[in-house]
């Protein structure tokens, strides 16, 4: 039973990074069509962005959360106004803003990640904080895996209480649902889309941030990241925060269970796995109505 | 003046091909091998243009062929003859690919450009997995390697085939019934455009090349493992070229084929991390401020002159 617990409980841990990851991507897709493929390169600068933090000025990387996901808003602000604005603009239709924000994407991955091992070279960094276990229902963890998980899906939930309940969070549902109705109501686009490309990279710079109390960081560490948060989004339904949510879940524990009874090296071959037979049998996604 | 027709196209082609078939005799190894890149992304990207360049469909699963195509040489080598294993592998990804196409060219848009760079992925952990688990081994050694001058006309021979496959297909009804999907899919549909067939058809002409490609490149690594032959970067590089020299036309790939080859060489080695620093905000500013690539610039000048 315990094991059972360990099991479920290790797929929940991994899985709420993964949605995490995915609600910012898929916000940003719902909303403007950006397929942003540089997405886990901005998840790679929030964890060096928290190492930084607690190796050189010897910040509690929790307390440094809020700086972290500050920096990368506004960040995003500024990487929407320089490269995804024009594309908006002048895309003659919505395939096309797709496509080029696509490049665009790839563009700033090659950027980011070479930027990276620039800067910090291709070694593996890392820092320790929290790794003794504790016993949590006859299952021991190691503690900072518990606060990962709380913090992911703390970020997770609050965004889903900002996109319900607040103004803002309505503005946003109504762009997605008509973005001429929207317009027609006065909710101005100039304003929203930076805000909520800013509020995507956030997320992930969060991701990044919790992800490096437990795993070493290296430049090319986002990539399987940003992978991972599109089939999570494809099994989500795009443009769908609650289907996010529980896809990531779900492919935390697909993941998790299928390495159990496989073996390591399947793990990426069963997330295409899963991706590939979702596209083909239900195209909009699991949870789509 | 006479406009340039079908034949003259094919005839240029055939005539640029013997002119560089002689190459081997003239250059030296160093420049042998740069035009030898050059001619491998000039068919790369004439291909992925071929289908993605008409129906705007944003594919990434270039790697993938090309991966598959390596693959067979590596298994073959030994037993069966190279130009035997190019054909086998450029036979591979067309089949392969017409397989995946029918079950995912309906979607369109991100959907298709995700699942195709999954794909790639996908066939490489398989291989890996397989190798591992049945080979037991990692990577494979090329033994016996064929010579440069072979390789070289090789390459050269898929690469203008390529050229004059795309010429002929951009002539063709298939041609036409690809542009009416690019433009506007379900009024192509209405007009009576077999469009899924068209697609599938497409996809799978257009994924031979890059099978054909990679089956005669594999014998120049030494060794080959999953990781270097399904190199995102192979299939990233592709698009690009294609998209900077102008995904809608057959020169603009091949002239920007040629750049970039010549630049990669010359700074890839020197500065690594630089280059694709420098690559990545040139992919930027290239779809911000020149989206219908270098032979947009051609087109405009043309266009100002008939108006003068």
């Amino acid at each position: 039973m315990a094991f059972w617990f360990e099991l479920v409980a290790t797929g929940l841990i991994t899985g709420g990074i993964y949605a995490l990851v995915a609600l910012g991507l898929n916000l940003q897709y719902g909303l403007m069509r950006i397929m942003n493929i540089s997405h886990g390169e901005f998840l790679m600068l929030g964890a060096y962005l928290t190492w930084l933090g607690h190796t050189v000025l010897q910040v509690n990387p929790i307390v440094f959360l809020p700086v972290v996901a500050l920096a990368l808003f506004t960040l995003g602000v500024a990487v929407y106004w320089l490269c995804f604005r024009r594309i908006i603009r002048t895309a003659p239709a919505v395939e096309m803003i797709e496509a080029r924000s696509l490049l665009v994407g790839f563009g700033l991955m090659f950027l980011l990640q070479n930027a990276a091992y620039l800067a910090w070279g291709a070694d593996l960094r890392g820092y320790s904080f929290l790794a003794e276990a504790v016993d949590v229902g006859g299952a021991r963890f190691q503690a900072n895996r518990l606060v990962v998980f709380a913090f992911a899906v703390g970020a997770s939930l609050a965004l889903l209480a900002v996109l319900r309940w607040t103004l803002i969070g309505k503005a946003v549902r109504a762009m997605m649902q008509s973005p001429t109705g929207a317009q027609l109501v006065g909710i101005d686009t100039r304003y929203l889309h930076p805000v909520v490309f800013g509020l995507g990279l956030a997320m992930a710079g969060v991701a990044g941030a919790l992800l490096s109390m437990v795993y070493e960081i290296s430049p090319g560490m986002g990539e399987p990241y940003t992978v991972t948060a599109l089939i999570v989004i494809v099994l989500g339904g795009l443009g769908s925060a609650l289907g996010s949510l529980l896809g990531g879940f779900l492919l935390g524990l697909v993941e998790t269970f299928g390495m159990h009874y496989t073996s390591p090296s399947l793990k990426m071959l069963l997330s295409y796995a899963v991706l590939i037979g979702v596209l083909l049998a239900r195209p909009k996604g699991l949870f789509a109505r | 003046m006479r406009r340039f027709t079908l034949r003259d196209s094919i005839a240029a082609t055939v005539l640029a091909a013997l002119a560089l078939a002689a190459m081997p005799w003239l250059m030296s190894d160093f420049a042998l091998a740069l035009t030898l890149t050059c001619l491998m992304y000039a068919g790369l990207a004439v291909s992925w243009a071929m289908f993605c360049g008409a129906t705007n469909c944003l594919s990434l699963a270039t790697a993938a062929f090309f991966g598959m195509g390596a693959y067979v040489t590596a298994w073959g080598i030994g037993t069966l003859a190279y130009g035997l294993g190019v054909l086998l592998g450029g036979l591979a990804a067309a089949a392969f690919a017409a397989l995946v196409g029918a079950a995912v060219l309906h979607l369109r848009g991100a959907y298709f450009a995700v699942i195709t760079f999954g794909l790639g992925e996908l066939v490489r952990h398989a291989i890996t997995y397989y190798e591992k688990a049945y080979a037991g081994t990692v990577g494979r050694v090329i033994s016996e390697p064929p010579e440069t001058v072979t390789i070289y006309h090789v390459v050269l021979l898929v690469s203008a085939l390529a050229v004059v496959t795309a010429l002929v297909v951009r002539a063709s009804r298939l041609g036409l019934a690809l542009r009416g999907i690019g433009s506007d899919e379900e009024r192509a549909r209405t007009l009576g455009v077999e469009t899924r067939r068209a697609k599938i058809l497409a996809f799978s002409l257009s994924a031979f090349f890059p099978g054909a490609l990679g089956a005669a490149m594999a014998v120049r690594w030494t060794y080959i493992d999953p990781l270097s032959v399904f190199n995102p970067f192979i299939g990233f590089q592709t698009v690009l070229i294609a998209m900077v020299g102008g995904a809608h036309t057959i020169l603009g790939p091949i002239a920007s084929s040629v750049l970039f080859s010549v630049l990669t060489e010359y700074l890839r080695l020197q500065f690594p991390y630089l280059f694709l620093v420098i690559l990545g905000l040139l992919l930027i500013l290239l779809v911000l401020y020149l989206p219908g690539g270098l032979a947009s610039l051609l087109e405009r000048w043309r266009w100002g002159k008939s108006r003068a």
